[in-house]
């Protein structure tokens, strides 16, 4: 019945044995590294999509197995994997992407002379992803955390060359340090107070879920879970931890679309959900995290409307997004998250690689030099047009549904709460019209009119297919139909339908389109209009509400300064030290050379006054 | 006094472990004579791992004997209870198995090691001696292990520090090698000395020589004879401190390292040193651990605090000596010095209630001793073949000359490092983790120091390696198939242990009781 699921441990080892064969071969098999990085990826969606089937039987049981790694008596820590039907959704999320992401990258990255590094990294990475999905306790979660974080700074700077890109690696790297510093330190503390110390998943529900939060304290509880989120903030680009999300553009548009987009930024939203009951367990963390998610929500919409770079509004337009999957998380709309989560990965990552097909067109991502491609690239625009509607929340695409749920949510819970989340939904429909008629409509603004050309079929048939799943992946979940939502709780959500958020949710998403037609495609507003009237406004939102200058004042400048100091007090104080020892065990090692010099009575003197001292010194002591 | 039972027919069955190798040491004697000059001794060699394989066949034989599975409590008990023969004197317990099969594995390697360099050493004359003295000196060891009484103990010690006095100074037209014979025999004998000079008056005290009389007569002797026990003991630690090379006791083994057959190097890091250790695990965990219980209670610290001040010295004397040293067999001998004194730690931290697992500390460390010492050792031989010499810039650039070789080098220096994932790893945090466990944090401190300045000369080596050789353009160094396959079996032990120490870890807990397999009663 579920031999695919007690087998799904095999999963993550497809793209892995792909990496070994990749890093294997060197540089030399171009084209047979991008059969093998598309077929370990393949063969996993294969494995994916048959557990998922498996899970859609309504009897079936979550499945956990694994191994003792390292029994150290009182702790014991463990190897195993756990299929529930949030990681089987998961699962068919990363792999698919992943799969799209291998094929279209055989196009986009055709003339890169390190193709296979690059393929090999992917591999990497799709493992850690799956490793991440599949792991059945925290420790292992967090190992495959810190290796997803690995494979981006990898991706990030995958092209070393540029200065920018090198920045950017590590400033994603930092900056999601400093939440995974606080996620270890939740782990630790949980490890700390679990009773047995346990850290498995399934532990950490019957201990957090209803009634039975006796084990650990309220205060304890709170302090868990906001540890927990400092991860999910840096990983999944919340305010204030979000500006190495516009940065990481630098890598691979692939890459965005993969990482940057549809996985390993969703992986703080699937953390939330894995622990969600330590959430739920505690009003404090969830209004934190509802409030969080719902400002970072707003916030990047609105820095999205000003910026020129076509990936950095999208970019932005991610960190908006996983606000509202936050904000759903922490409104206590588990379904409304992960729902997001499953729609925004094929909607965003379509963005991403129909982006990525333009860049790949006119070499250029200033939205203001383009314009005027909507004749010459018929699928990419297409394409970009559905994903687009879908992201601004018009029926019948997915983005819609997902975002309704969410605002249904929120209507009932926090009134407030739904007022940001519908005027962000206005924003992004307002920067989405934006960046579409100022790209595919009206006149060419480009350097070189005639090598525009629509990309090959490698590229535009992962387009295709995230297009269908764009519009088809939102009848999941409707108002009228709450099967998601069922089979991911276990039927323990109610259905939240109300016509007054479908009603209003239609109408900023088309109001939005309408003004951005006005401003951008009609012109009958002035463009400028808004910007000249209030400047300051502008410009802020342009340089992204001075966020990194303000880092870079109150914290990289005061750190490189007592980075300074440290150094000094390394190099003359610590560096002393440490040459002083060095310089005495070199010294000790020449006496003790001089000693062993070869003269066998020698040897038994030393042994004999050995003998004598070591007499000496331990009776000795007693008479002392 | 136990009574003293001669041998029946049925007994010989569980000696046959150490008969075997007995009886095959004289019938290779006599074929050796019989053989025709011009043949080749290689054949003696296989016969000898074969004695080697059936002997550690028997030991296995008894141990699964010793630890029936799917039976009651009570008949595992029974089943488990140490054997004892002629008077007490020779003990068949889990402890003796255990260490056999380890020291049978050790020296099957080395017989491995010998058949793929000793084999082309023209310096060793009589290649045959070289594969059967290594039986006699395998048994030897066994028999420390084995040994319920003072002169069993002696009798095992003189028959492996004869037969390795022979050994290293095998390579008769090499002069370095017959002077490190000569040093070993005068050392060798100041050892023996100390021996028996402290056995002789714990006999004297006691009154007995029997391990299984300590418990009971101690106490009360060292009511009576406070200078003397304290005599007895300190120059037994003294005596097998020069046999495991400990510091101070260590000045013989780089020169004797350096002068023997380099398997026979191996053989004396792991085999000697180990069959030294077993020794004092077990003496002192018949008499001193007694004394710490009632009257006797200073000395019997006092006993495992000396043992604590020696595997300290040990540790750093022979980090800070090894730091200098440019040939790789002196750099190999006092790395040994450093790494008995943290097989010296479990022994000497003492069995308490909360920290009991002491054996299974040192039996892991051993074997993890064992597999990445013989593999560096091993690695040594091919490379002294391709460079002629044992300096340690043979090893310059043989990441290009022999990367597998290489790689398998990195890990033996990785294992000796203390890094993960290697069984040296695990084997140093098990020591660690024991001493911490009982507050022994100086000890802890000094292991710490000691491993990191270790550091220095082990990556002088990965260096070396990974450095390209100024020299023109080196071909492809040839590695004999044996050695080869000693080198992996090593490595790929070595890692697997690294990666998942739990089972064998259990294993050795499962098998090994404190009460029935250590104590001698």
């Amino acid at each position: 019945m579920d031999q695919f699921t007690q087998t799904a441990w095999l999963i993550p080892l497809f793209p892995f044995a792909a990496f070994l064969l990749l890093t294997a071969l060197g540089r030399s098999y171009r084209r047979a590294g991008v059969l093998i990085g598309s077929i370990g990826s393949l063969a996993a969606l294969v494995m994916s999509l048959l557990v998922f089937f498996e899970r859609l039987d309504p009897d079936a049981v979550d499945y956990s197995d694994g191994f003792k790694w390292i029994d150290l008596g009182v702790y014991v820590l463990r190897i195993g994997f756990e299929v529930t039907n949030l990681n089987a959704l998961m699962l068919v999320i990363v792999t698919a992407v992943s799969f799209l992401v291998n094929v279209y990258s055989a196009g986009y990255m055709k003339k890169d002379e390190r193709i296979t590094v690059f393929y090999g990294y992917v591999a990497l990475f799709t493992f850690a992803m799956l490793g991440l999905v599949l792991s059945d306790n925290m420790l292992v979660f967090y190992i495959f955390w810190e290796l997803v974080g690995v494979c981006s700074f990898l991706l990030v700077g995958f092209w070393y060359a540029k200065p920018a890109a090198r920045a950017a690696a590590k400033k994603a790297f930092i900056v999601t340090r400093i939440g995974d510093a606080g996620l270890l330190l939740g782990v630790i503390v949980l490890f700390w107070y679990m009773p047995g110390h346990a850290l498995d998943f399934s532990s950490i529900h019957n201990v957090f879920s209803e009634g039975q939060t006796g084990a650990i304290t309220m205060s304890i509880t709170t302090s868990i879970a906001l540890l927990l989120f400092m991860g999910v903030i840096g990983k999944s680009g919340q305010f204030p931890l979000h500006v190495w999300l516009p940065d990481a553009m630098e890598g691979p548009t692939p890459i965005s679309a993969l990482i940057h987009a549809a996985t390993m930024v969703a992986a703080g939203v699937f953390l939330l959900a894995r622990t969600f009951d330590i959430f739920e367990a505690s009003a404090a963390a969830m209004h934190t995290v509802a409030y969080l998610g719902g400002f970072t929500a707003i916030f990047a919409a609105t820095v999205a409307l000003a910026q020129n770079d076509i990936k950095r509004i999208l970019a932005y337009s991610t960190i908006s997004q996983l606000g509202y999957m936050v904000m759903a998380m922490g409104l206590g709309s588990m379904t409304g998250g992960i729902f997001h989560l499953f729609t925004h990965a094929f909607f965003k990552a379509l963005l991403f690689l129909a982006a990525g097909s333009i860049i790949h067109a006119v070499h250029t991502q200033n939205i203001q030099e383009m314009g005027g491609l909507g004749s010459k690239m018929r699928i990419t625009t297409w394409t970009f047009a559905i994903g687009a509607l879908s992201l601004s929340g018009i029926p019948p695409f997915s983005g819609f549904w997902s975002k309704d749920l969410i605002l249904a949510f929120a209507l009932d819970e926090n009134p407030f709460l739904f007022v940001i989340g519908l005027v962000a939904a206005f924003c992004t429909a307002l920067y989405m019209s934006r960046l579409f008629f100022i790209v595919f409509m009206g006149k060419s603004r480009l350097q070189q009119q005639a090598q525009v050309r629509e990309s090959s079929k490698v590229m535009t048939i992962p387009l295709i297919v995230l297009a269908v799943l764009s519009v088809g992946a939102g009848f999941v979940e409707t108002p009228w139909n709450g099967w998601l939502g069922g089979w991911l709780t276990g039927g323990g959500e109610e259905v939240h339908a109300s016509a007054a958020a479908i009603v209003a949710s239609i109408a900023v998403g088309v109001l939005g389109i309408y003004v951005g037609w006005l401003m951008f495609g009609k012109g009958s507003i002035e463009r400028g209009a808004a910007a000249a009237r209030m400047p300051w406004l502008a410009n802020l939102l342009e340089r992204q509400y001075y966020m990194n200058e303000f880092y870079n004042l109150m914290i990289v400048k005061p750190v490189r300064g007592l980075g300074k100091g440290l150094y000094a007090f390394d190099e003359y104080v610590i560096g002393g030290a440490v040459r002083l020892i060095g310089f005495t065990s070199v010294a000790g090692g020449r006496v003790l050379t001089r000693m062993n010099n070869g003269q066998a009575q020698v040897y038994g003197l030393t042994a004999v006054i050995g003998l004598l001292v070591i007499i000496a010194a331990i009776v000795g002591r007693r008479f002392w | 006094m136990n009574e003293f039972i001669p041998l029946t027919w049925h007994d010989t069955l569980y000696l046959a472990p150490e008969l075997i190798l007995a009886a095959m040491f004289l019938i290779l004697i006599v074929t050796d004579l019989f053989l025709p000059q011009r043949m080749s001794r290689a054949v003696i060699g296989w016969l000898s791992l074969g004695s080697l394989l059936l002997s550690l066949g028997f030991v296995i034989w008894r141990m699964i004997d010793m630890n029936p599975s799917g039976v009651s409590a009570e008949e595992a008990a029974k089943a488990g209870q140490a054997i004892s023969l002629l008077g007490a004197s020779y003990r068949v317990d889990d402890y003796g198995n255990l260490l056999k099969i380890i020291f049978l594995i050790g020296t099957s390697l080395i017989v491995l090691l010998g058949l793929g360099s000793t084999q082309k050493d023209e310096a060793v004359t009589d290649k045959a001696e070289f594969y059967y003295l290594l039986l006699p000196a395998a048994a030897g060891a066994m028999i420390m292990a084995s040994s319920g009484n003072l002169v069993t103990l002696y009798i095992g010690l003189e028959l492996l520090s004869i037969t390795s006095y022979v050994l290293v100074g095998l390579r008769k037209r090499s002069s370095l090698s017959a002077e490190a014979a000569f040093k070993y025999v005068v050392t060798g004998g100041i050892a023996s000395a100390f021996v028996l000079f402290g056995m002789s008056y714990l006999y004297g005290v006691t009154g007995s020589v029997s391990l299984g009389d300590f418990p009971a007569a101690l106490p009360q002797a060292f009511a009576d004879y406070k200078a003397l026990v304290y005599v007895g003991f300190f120059f037994l630690i003294a005596g097998f401190g020069i046999k495991i090379a400990a510091a101070p006791f260590h000045s013989w083994a780089p020169d004797v390292y350096q002068g023997a057959p380099t398997p026979i190097s191996a053989f004396l890091a792991v085999i000697a040193k180990g069959a030294a250790l077993a020794a004092v695990f077990r003496f002192l965990y018949s008499s001193a651990f007694f004394l710490s219980g009632g009257s006797g209670k200073q000395a019997g610290d006092d006993v495992f605090f000396a043992l604590l001040v020696i595997a300290a010295a040990a540790m750093l004397v022979g980090t800070v000596s090894a730091l200098r040293q440019k040939q790789v067999k002196r750099l190999l001998a006092l790395s040994g010095v450093a790494n008995a004194g943290y097989l010296l730690v479990p022994i000497a931290i003492s069995v308490t209630i909360i920290h009991s697992n002491n054996f299974s500390e040192f039996a892991f460390y051993l074997i993890a001793y064992l597999l990445m010492n013989v593999g560096a050792f091993a690695v040594v031989t091919v490379i002294a073949r391709a460079a002629g010499h044992e300096e340690l810039k043979g090893f310059s650039g043989l990441y290009y000359r022999a990367p597998w070789t290489a790689a398998a080098m990195l890990i033996f220096i990785l294992s000796l490092s203390g890094l993960p994932v290697t069984a040296g790893f695990f084997g140093k945090l098990f020591i660690l983790l024991g001493a911490a466990s009982v507050q022994a944090y100086w000890l802890v401190a000094i292991m710490v120091v000691s491993t990191v300045i270790s550091y220095y000369f082990y990556f002088g080596i990965i260096r070396q390696m990974f450095m390209r050789s100024n020299d023109e353009e080196e071909d492809a160094i040839h590695v004999p198939t044996v050695t080869g396959v000693v080198i992996w079996i090593c490595a790929a032990a070595t890692v697997a242990l690294g990666v998942l120490p739990g089972p064998l870890m259990k294993g050795i807990d499962a098998v090994f009781s404190i009460q029935a397999d250590l104590f001698v009663r």
